[in-house]
């Protein structure tokens, strides 16, 4: 473990694929960054996929090398499970005071044995696997987590010490106190990424009260080769499906939740995991809901129309309801918009509702830069300076500015890298402009 | 804790071998829980080579690393064996010790005693056995381990940026800013690219003109980026750090031929658009069916207070938009064009270009009857939803196509009150077939790879599927090509937006300036090394290898041999297995070392009880 | 194979790409799942490097099982994975010639999470050498 620098030359907000990319090519460049991540690991959304769109290659297996370039880089702190508390403009830099919170495991003892977690008693829930298992209550986040270095949940944890004998370097130390840090830095950059649209969100969807309605998240974690189950099985009797139905635009493009904007992902993952689950289920049908296909990006409409060919079926329709059968399975009722715009009922073994993408947090709370309608970070020049707050020195990178994919964000997060590196060399000289010699 | 020091002396070590050093850890009870750790340490000091065998609690500890210290201090080691972890855990940390303490950081091994021995394994006799022996394997390795450093190429510090669309403006401010100079090359008489072709732009309804006198303007007026217009690339050749390029100068003044040595190359050559075939919709047999450029002209023409427009000297009072022409393009219905192919992708930006026209049209012509056309409405983009919400709340007509069966576009009768006749299956109304009069047929052609059949020719670059080119990882290394040091911007790599364009330029940018910025570039050692001794001079290795010019045959006769670019090869291997004669090694994984790994592990008959 | 020893279980060694099977192998050994210890990994970039007689050479001096894990088309080096594919195709015809089980040598892709696949292929492995030393006995 590297110590905690007092001074920075950037500072990254958030440690998902946005921030470790930023983070990566200002460090590339020598400048000295330091990345701030509220989660106890780095790799933000994308560790927990299962594969990725259009590549399907597996997330795991190519976010943990960027992880790991980011941790092993001589360039880059990264200060893990800490909180801004608050970002004050001064001498031209910024001062942040920050919160490492407990982990209740002093970091640079810790080597991650897993020791503790088979001698502690109490268990939790498991987030990181979609709630579908379980986790000590003192655990390593989850397999790839990086730093490897246990916490204790301080809500599961019954302080029985178990794990204090258990563990071979001392590491445990249930007394932890939150610890305030200040870090001077040049320039900020803003990766705080994006949080799922609650699954209670409209309630016509009963999201929150049929077991068998489930966010995409949760499917995720099902289709990892490394999930929950190993395979995939219904919520809530552990049957494998036979029909599983996705459900387009729930939670975006709909004013009534104060979410007008398309979600830009949701197309595509649903699809994706329609064909993960016809390799996973091959003799389940599978039916996806949808007002528009939006498959725009590179390779996107190729996917789309070899998932079409495999069989799954497209069906234009705005679903109205959902309700709960009495065997579990679920009722669609939905306006069939190809099929004369009439209102029709189906039934599903499990249904995934295509939530949306809402802001990750609220940067404006830290910062003084400005927030859109959408509650994403504004852009006074979106063209031609797509990662530009307008605010001097603050820069922003992957989905804390809207909702968007995998490669939108990293290409971003360069973007952004060469907006601070910018800033930076440009705020140590004086410009020297003169006239062009075009030949 | 055990310390052995040479405990015997071993009459096979040669004076000039490396003396090995070799450090097991307990991992606190991880290893030495299940594996007999003093066992091994004892066992692994008989090995030939070795020369000291120790074991600390924790290896990668301060009290660990400093075991490991004190014997390169007192010079009993040459080359080192950690049996600890796995390597991605602290092949840093062990390899920055030996760097601190002035020892190569290639001359050490490890053996992974843990993840791949004491926690998959239960039974304390095999896992014991079964660390030995991969101790024994490393130390194998270990002996034959020689000091490696990166490979060094000298870098021109210079980008070349072919394209001066905003992505190419963009790119080129942005390296000039980061202390790069560049050379810029645009085919054109102006700058600007497409964008020159458009009036107001999504998603914030700035004029073109304003954005393209900011990039423009940044440009013309920075002195460390020199502008050719008019100018074409007509060759170039090398490699990451030394490119050079000939450029063809077509003003008539100064016409000519200049070459441009840079370190790195960035593509930013854009898009054109889709040319509609022959009757296609009606296009070039009914002059009033046009491209969506083609429409924003002629509302940029019209511009002023009238009321109406005009077209063809008569009032325009209808307006049809097509989506999708010449994208999403399906086998059996749309005709390949001139490469063969059909474009099966979507254009990404069509949509959301022919919405925000659509709302400017309504805006000016508040009485105008617009139709549109479309299979799904794509504005996925910040702010392009509202465009599709404003055109649906004005009155903009919705009819949904399938792509199977497009709109069919006929002259309409004199009597009829419109021009053209547009007939379609309107899936918002059941699959009817319904009819529908417009003045004009907007066609929104979507956008194809520009022609870089050079570039792509000389420096043998890949096209994906679609004909765009093709980066070198689609999700992680959006803007870097398989060729090292070629860079890619805008929408080359696929059709972009303005917003996307920009980003992916200034991507390209950083990744350009970490290439230049210390004037060489180090890439990794492990590429691969000639035995010029042993080398025959078959070339069959030059056959076997992926990569263009990482080798080639040099010299005559007897002297004929081949050459390795450490610049460009990757270190595959693909030509070491091939030379007949083992002229080729990887260097840090050669075939011998492997070869001695796999001897140390059948060296003895596994003792497992299981 | 060893003759005089029947009872010494066969030695697997597999061959395991950096970017994925070696990661894979970790994965099972973090997740503290079992299988036999008479597996012998080794760490290799690009195992597009081994001539074929590399192989042949292993079975001789006394491995019993090879078990390449690569990438697949994942492959980070360009055109490498074809080449191994149809190396490996020959390899498996020159076994064939040579009166050695063809299953002997495996090609597969295992991931860096994939540690059920690493499970399948090596209890695969050692149960078809198992049953092969017991026939031969
Ligand atoms: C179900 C689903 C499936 C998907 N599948 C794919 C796919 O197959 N392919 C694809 O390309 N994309 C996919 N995506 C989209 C993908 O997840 C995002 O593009 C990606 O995660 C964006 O990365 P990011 O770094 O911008 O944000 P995030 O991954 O959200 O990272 C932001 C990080 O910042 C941290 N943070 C937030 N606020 C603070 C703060 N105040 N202080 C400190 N840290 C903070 C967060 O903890 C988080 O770690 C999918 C999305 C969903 C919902
Ligand atoms: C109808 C329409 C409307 C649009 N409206 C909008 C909008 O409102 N907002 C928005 O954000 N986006 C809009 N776009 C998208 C926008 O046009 C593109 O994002 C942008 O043009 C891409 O920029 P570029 O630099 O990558 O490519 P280009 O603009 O194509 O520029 C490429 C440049 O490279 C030059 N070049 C090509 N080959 C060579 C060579 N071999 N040697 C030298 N020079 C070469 C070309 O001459 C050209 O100048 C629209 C697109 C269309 C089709
Ligand atoms: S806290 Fe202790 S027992 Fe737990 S993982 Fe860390 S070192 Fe191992
Ligand atoms: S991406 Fe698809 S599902 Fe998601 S909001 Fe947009 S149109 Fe709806
Ligand atoms: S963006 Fe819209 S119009 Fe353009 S190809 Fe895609 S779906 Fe068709
Ligand atoms: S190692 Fe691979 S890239 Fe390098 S020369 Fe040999 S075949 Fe070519």
């Amino acid at each position: 473990m590297s110590t905690i620098p007092s001074e920075t030359d950037a500072l990254v907000i958030g440690g998902g694929i946005a921030g470790l990319q930023a983070a990566l090519d200002l460090a590339e460049q020598g400048y000295q960054v330091a990345v701030v991540e509220r989660q106890p690991s780095i790799g933000g959304a994308m560790i927990r996929l299962s594969k990725v769109f259009p590549t399907l290659d597996c997330a795991s297996c190519i976010t943990t090398p960027k992880m790991a370039a980011a941790a092993h880089h001589d360039n880059i702190t990264l200060l893990t499970y800490t909180e801004v508390d608050s970002l004050t403009r001064q001498n031209g830099g910024f001062t942040a005071r920050l919160t490492k919170k407990p982990r209740f495991v002093k970091e640079d003892l810790c080597i991650g044995c897993r020791l503790c977690e088979y001698a502690c008693t109490s268990s939790m829930e498991d987030e990181f696997q979609g709630g579908y298992s379980g986790l000590r209550a003192i655990h390593i986040p989850f397999s790839n987590a990086i730093p490897q270095v246990a916490l204790v949940d301080e809500n599961a944890c019954t302080l029985c010490g178990q794990c204090i004998s258990s563990c071979p370097t001392d590491a445990i130390d249930l007394e932890q106190k939150p610890q305030t840090l200040e870090i001077q830095a040049k320039t900020v950059i803003v990766a705080t990424g994006w949080k799922l649209t609650p699954i209670d969100a409209k309630p016509q969807y009963r999201g929150d009260s049929i077991a068998n309605v489930i966010s995409p998240l949760q499917m995720e974690r099902l289709l990892a080769p490394h999930g929950p189950y190993g395979r995939v099985l219904r919520p809530a009797d552990g049957k494998v499906p036979d029909s599983i139905a996705y459900v387009q635009c729930a939670g975006s493009r709909d004013a009534t939740l104060g979410v007008p904007y398309c979600s830009r992902v949701c197309c595509m993952y649903a699809i994706k995991q329609a064909m993960l689950l016809s390799g996973a289920v091959p003799l389940a049908d599978i039916t996806i809901y949808y007002m528009d296909i939006r498959t725009f990006g590179k390779g996107f409409e190729e996917f789309y129309q070899n998932a079409k060919a495999m069989g799954i079926e497209f069906i234009k329709g705005k679903v109205a309801r959902i309700t709960e059968n009495p065997d579990r399975s679920v009722k669609l009722r939905f306006e069939h918009i190809d099929g004369f715009g009439q209102v029709e009922e189906r039934q599903h073994d499990l249904v995934v509702l295509s939530l949306g993408m809402l802001p990750g947090d609220n940067p404006g709370r830290m910062l003084p830069i400005e927030t859109g309608n959408d509650g994403f970070v504004m852009l006074p020049h979106a063209k031609d300076a797509p990662c530009n707050t307008g605010v001097e020195g603050v820069f922003v990178a992957g989905t804390a500015t809207g909702p968007k994919d995998i490669v939108d964000s990293i290409v971003e997060a360069g973007a952004a890298a060469t907006e601070a590196a910018i800033y930076m060399k440009q705020t140590g000289i004086t410009s020297n402009k003169s006239e062009s010699r075009v030949l | 804790m055990t310390d052995l020091e040479d405990t015997q002396p071993k009459p096979e070590n040669k004076k000039d071998e490396p003396r090995v050093g070799v450090y097991v850890c307990h991992c606190g009870g991880n290893i030495s829980d299940v594996v007999d750790v003093e066992k091994v340490v004892a066992e692994a000091a008989q090995l030939p080579g070795v020369a000291v065998s120790r074991t600390n609690m924790f290896m990668c500890s301060d009290p660990g690393q400093k075991m490991i210290q004190e014997d390169i201090q007192k010079g009993l080691v040459d080359n080192f064996v950690v049996a600890a972890c796995t390597r991605s855990l602290h092949e840093t940390t062990f390899a920055s010790l030996l760097a601190r303490n002035g020892v190569n950081p290639y001359l050490l091994e490890q053996a992974n005693i843990r993840e791949q021995c004491s926690w998959p394994h239960h039974g304390q006799e095999a896992a014991t056995a079964k660390a030995f022996t991969l101790v024994r394997a490393a130390v194998a390795k270990a002996r034959r381990l020689v000091p490696l450093n990166p490979v060094r190429v000298e870098a021109t510090n210079c980008a070349l940026v072919i394209g001066g669309g905003v992505a190419g403006l963009r790119a080129a401010g942005d390296l000039s800013k980061l202390g790069i100079k560049v050379v810029l090359v645009e085919r054109e008489k102006e700058l600007g690219g497409f964008v020159r072709r458009l009036d107001a732009l999504y998603p914030d309804e700035e004029p073109a003109t304003a954005l393209l006198s900011r990039l423009v303007e940044a440009v013309r007026t920075d002195s460390g980026i020199v502008v050719h217009t008019n100018s074409e690339v007509t060759g170039i050749e090398g490699y990451i750090g030394n490119f050079t390029a000939q450029v063809r100068k077509n003003s008539d003044s100064k016409a000519g031929e200049i070459r441009i040595e840079a370190g790195t190359i960035i593509v930013a050559t854009g898009f054109r658009s889709y040319q509609p075939a022959k009757k296609e919709l009606g296009y070039q047999k009914l002059s009033r069916v046009v491209t969506l450029a083609d429409f924003n002209e002629l509302l940029v023409a019209s511009a002023g207070d009238s009321a109406v427009l005009e077209f063809e000297g008569k009032p325009v009072r209808s307006v049809g938009f097509v989506h999708c022409v010449g994208s999403r393009q399906i086998e059996g219905v749309h005709k390949p064009g001139e490469n063969g192919n059909i474009n099966r992708y979507c254009s990404r930006v069509c949509c959301t270009a022919t919405l925000h026209t659509a709302c400017r049209l309504r805006r000016r012509f508040p009485d105008m009857e617009i139709h549109d056309f479309y299979q799904d409405i794509r504005t996925y983009g910040r702010g392009h939803e509202d465009y599709y919400e404003q055109a649906s709340k004005s009155d903009v007509i919705f009819h949904r196509y399938r792509a199977e069966s497009p709109p069919r576009v006929a002259k309409a009768p004199a009597a009829d009150e419109y021009n053209l006749l547009i007939t379609v299956e309107d899936s918002l109304t059941a699959g009817e077939e319904i009819e529908v009069g417009v003045d004009i047929l907007v066609l929104a052609v979507g956008m194809m790879p520009a022609d870089n059949a050079t570039i792509i020719d000389n420096l043998k670059l890949a096209s994906s599927s679609d004909g765009f080119l093709q980066e070198v990882h689609p999700k992680l290394r959006p803007v870097e090509m398989a060729v090292n040091g070629v860079l890619l911007a805008g929408a080359c790599q696929a059709p972009k937006d303005i917003t996307e364009s920009c980003a992916s330029a200034s991507a390209a940018a950083i990744k350009a300036a970490a290439i230049l910025r210390k004037g060489y570039v180090e890439l990794d050692p492990y590429v691969v090394k000639v035995d010029l001794a042993r080398c025959e001079g078959t070339g069959l290795c030059v056959e076997e290898c992926p990569l263009d010019g990482a080798l080639h045959m040099v010299g005559e006769g007897n002297e004929r041999h081949v050459e390795v670019n450490p610049a460009i090869c990757n270190g595959c291997g693909c030509c070491v297995a091939v030379c007949p004669t083992r002229a080729l090694q990887v260097s840090g994984w050669t075939l011998d070392q492997y070869e001695a790994m796999v001897d140390a592990i059948v060296a003895d008959p596994v003792e497992v009880s299981s | 194979m060893s003759e005089t020893n029947l009872k010494a279980p066969p030695k697997i060694l597999i061959l395991a790409t950096s970017s994925c099977g070696y990661t894979g192998a970790d994965a099972t050994g973090q997740a503290h799942l079992s299988y036999p210890p008479n597996t012998y990994i080794i760490d290799v970039p690009s195992p597009c490097v081994f001539p074929e007689n590399f192989y042949y050479r292993c079975l001789e001096r006394g491995i019993d099982g090879i078990i390449v894990m690569s990438c697949g088309v994942e492959c980070p080096f360009e055109g490498a994975y074809e080449r191994l594919a149809a190396k490996l195709d020959r390899v498996s015809l020159g076994l064939k010639k040579r009166g050695i089980k063809q299953g002997r040598l495996k090609l597969c892709s295992v991931c860096t999470v994939c540690t059920k696949a690493f499970l399948k292929e090596v209890n695969e492995m050692n149960d078809l050498l198992i049953k092969e030393q017991e026939e031969s006995s």
